[in-house]
């Protein structure tokens, strides 16, 4: 495909709003994903990541405001956005009654693409996620993270101009995670906008090129990972892991605003207090209120809770 | 990566609308719910067969000696409830699965109009039906040595009355969105089937308000024509029962329609 008709393909959202109720799920949304782009969404639960993408795929119609692929109108033509865009969603593919082949081999056909393309895709696919071994297994007896990757799998192997992925790595392992990401770096690389919806911070940042932060329905910033963090670039990230039920050591004043999820707490502190920091988080080492610390630059995630920061942590995100 | 890359399937240039492409769909879409119910299928047509069976054989310890005319009521009226009740009863009940277990956005997100994914749902109902039709008869008949006069008229018979079960059974599934009423719905409906309408046995037992008030409904319709495709009988309410019938699957399937295509 020429650069030219690739771009003709891009997604754009203006200015979405969404009321349930009394309540703006989405409030002014805006935002649009060039063809080839792999564009993350992030947010913390409940912040209103997923209803853009409902809007989207024809789930949900929005209160006001346009989304568009290329030249169609996927608001007023829902038939056109289910063929033109691809959709996994968060929760599992209804396939316990489909051998792992068959249900991708028919998603294929159900997306409409021919069956000989359909097998030999199917083949690579297969092989390329390491999930030869369940073939001809059957969906019921696959594991979650498996049959995850079977719906990767159904989603993409006739992809659409926009590919969303909604919480895509959720139960995968990690040798099969990293696979995962090549195949979608790879629906990039073949000119597919990716809208990767989920709320794991370190992954995405390695693996989309613009990512866009949703707290409270509205859209909180905007960018590459790299500038996102530019704010933080005098900042180091120092995370101790406490001993499972010690109370929350005090920081001295250096300390800034730490976060506790688990037995992890974690805070950013200018580069200067570095030393004081290694000094502080040894001696809860040697008090015993501490197993290990780690100080390195900050992150991402330092980003997302400081832009993020009025949201509760609920320290459900575990998976990071 | 590049190894990956050969068989590359590229995204749809156009959006694609008309018949040959709905002709397919409908083949995908057969296919897909037949596999989708591979566990179930078998179990569903024996289970749906061995009630048929069930009722056929069971009106005989009724009587000492049963009335050829009883037998013969109930035997065509069997069939009725064979053709009912995977779209009527069991349809719903699917749906309402498919909810609970989150899959049910999936479907709806998959590239197929709502007209053809009803379509396919239809003839899974009938591939899963005819079976327990034939099954029945052919009991009947070995049991009871019945007149039977099966005409071609028992083809739009089969079909309407299929189609409206299906329909209606897919408008609850769909129009309802809590799982746990549509479930009771459903219990609510084969109660409501069994008992109280003139499907098994003749209207004239009814109250007769409880007869006009299954006027207003399409099963005791069903019955008629049924089983007047299956005898002689020259039942003069035959054209009236299939206007009753072509109604409600009408209007089931709008609402069903509807409801797949609605947009919170």
């Amino acid at each position: 495909m020429s650069k030219t008709a690739r771009d003709g393909w891009a997604f754009r959202v203006d200015n979405l709003v969404k009321h349930f109720g009394t309540v703006a799920a989405n409030d002014g949304i805006t935002l649009r994903v060039l063809p080839g782009e792999v564009y993350g969404l992030l947010g913390p639960n409940g912040a209103g990541k997923s209803t853009p993408v409902k809007q989207t795929i024809g789930l949900l119609k929005p209160t006001s405001g346009r989304i568009t692929l290329g030249t169609h109108d996927l608001v007023a033509d829902p038939d056109a956005a289910r063929q033109l865009c691809s959709y996994l969603p968060q929760a599992q593919m209804p396939i316990d009654s489909f051998r792992l082949r068959e249900a991708i081999e028919l998603s294929g056909r159900i997306r409409g693409a021919e069956m000989a393309q359909v097998r030999r895709r199917t083949t690579e696919l297969i092989d390329a996620l390491e999930l030869g071994e369940w073939s001809r297994t059957l969906g019921a007896r696959l594991s979650g993270g498996v049959k995850r990757l079977v719906g990767f799998c159904m989603a993409t192997i006739s992809p659409g101009h926009l590919v969303i992925l909604d919480e895509p790595t959720n139960d995968v392992d990690p040798l099969r995670r990293r696979l995962l990401w090549e195949q979608i770096r790879a629906l990039g690389a073949q000119g597919c906008s990716v809208l990767l919806v989920t709320h794991n911070v370190l992954e995405a940042e390695k693996a989309v090129d613009r990512l866009a932060l949703i707290a409270s329905g509205k859209l909180v910033a905007e960018g590459t990972p790299s500038s996102l963090k530019a704010a933080d670039r005098a900042e180091m990230r120092l995370q101790v892991m406490l001993v499972p039920g010690v109370e929350t050591p005090a920081l001295p004043a250096w300390g800034g605003s730490p976060v506790r999820v688990g037995n992890h707490l974690v805070t950013t502190i200018a580069e200067a207090d570095a030393p004081s920091g290694i000094t502080w988080a040894a001696g809860l080492i040697d008090s015993g209120v501490a197993e290990e610390y780690g100080l390195g630059a900050a992150s991402l995630e330092d980003a997302y809770i400081r832009l993020t920061s009025d949201i509760p942590v609920d320290g459900s995100d575990g998976e990071q | 990566m590049a190894s990956s890359d050969a068989a590359l399937i590229l995204p749809p240039g156009t959006v694609e609308r008309g018949l040959r492409r709905s002709v397919r769909d409908y083949g995908s879409m057969v296919r897909w719910h037949l596999a989708s119910l591979r566990i179930w299928l078998m179990m569903l047509g024996s289970v749906q067969a061995l009630s048929g069976v069930g009722f056929v054989l069971g009106i005989s310890l009724f009587y000492r000696n049963i009335p050829t005319s009883a037998a013969l009521f109930v035997s065509t009226g069997v069939p009725v409830i064979n053709l009912i009740m995977v779209g009527f009863v069991f349809g719903p009940q699917l749906v309402a699965s498919q909810r609970t277990a989150g899959s049910y956005e999936f479907l709806r997100t998959l590239p197929i109009s709502r007209a053809v994914t009803a379509a396919a749902w239809y003839t899974v109902c009938l591939i899963s039906g005819i079976p327990a039709v034939v099954v029945s008869l052919v009991v009947a008949q070995l049991r009871y040595d019945l007149p039977l006069h099966i005409s071609l008229m028992i083809v739009p018979a089969v079909l309407l009355t299929c189609l409206t079960g299906t329909m209606l059974g897919y408008a609850l599934g769909h129009a309802v969105g809590n799982p746990m009423v549509t479930q009771l719905i459903a219990q609510l409906l084969v109660f409501v089937i069994f008992g109280f309408a003139p499907i098994l046995y003749p209207i004239q037992q009814m109250p007769g308000w409880l007869a006009d008030l299954n006027w207003w409904f399409p099963f005791r319709h069903m019955a008629v024509v049924v089983r007047a495709a299956l005898t002689t009988s020259a039942d003069p309410a035959v054209p009236t029962a299939y206007v009753v019938i072509g109604v409600w699957a009408v209007g089931a399937a709008a609402l069903a329609l509807w409801s797949l295509g609605r947009r919170p």
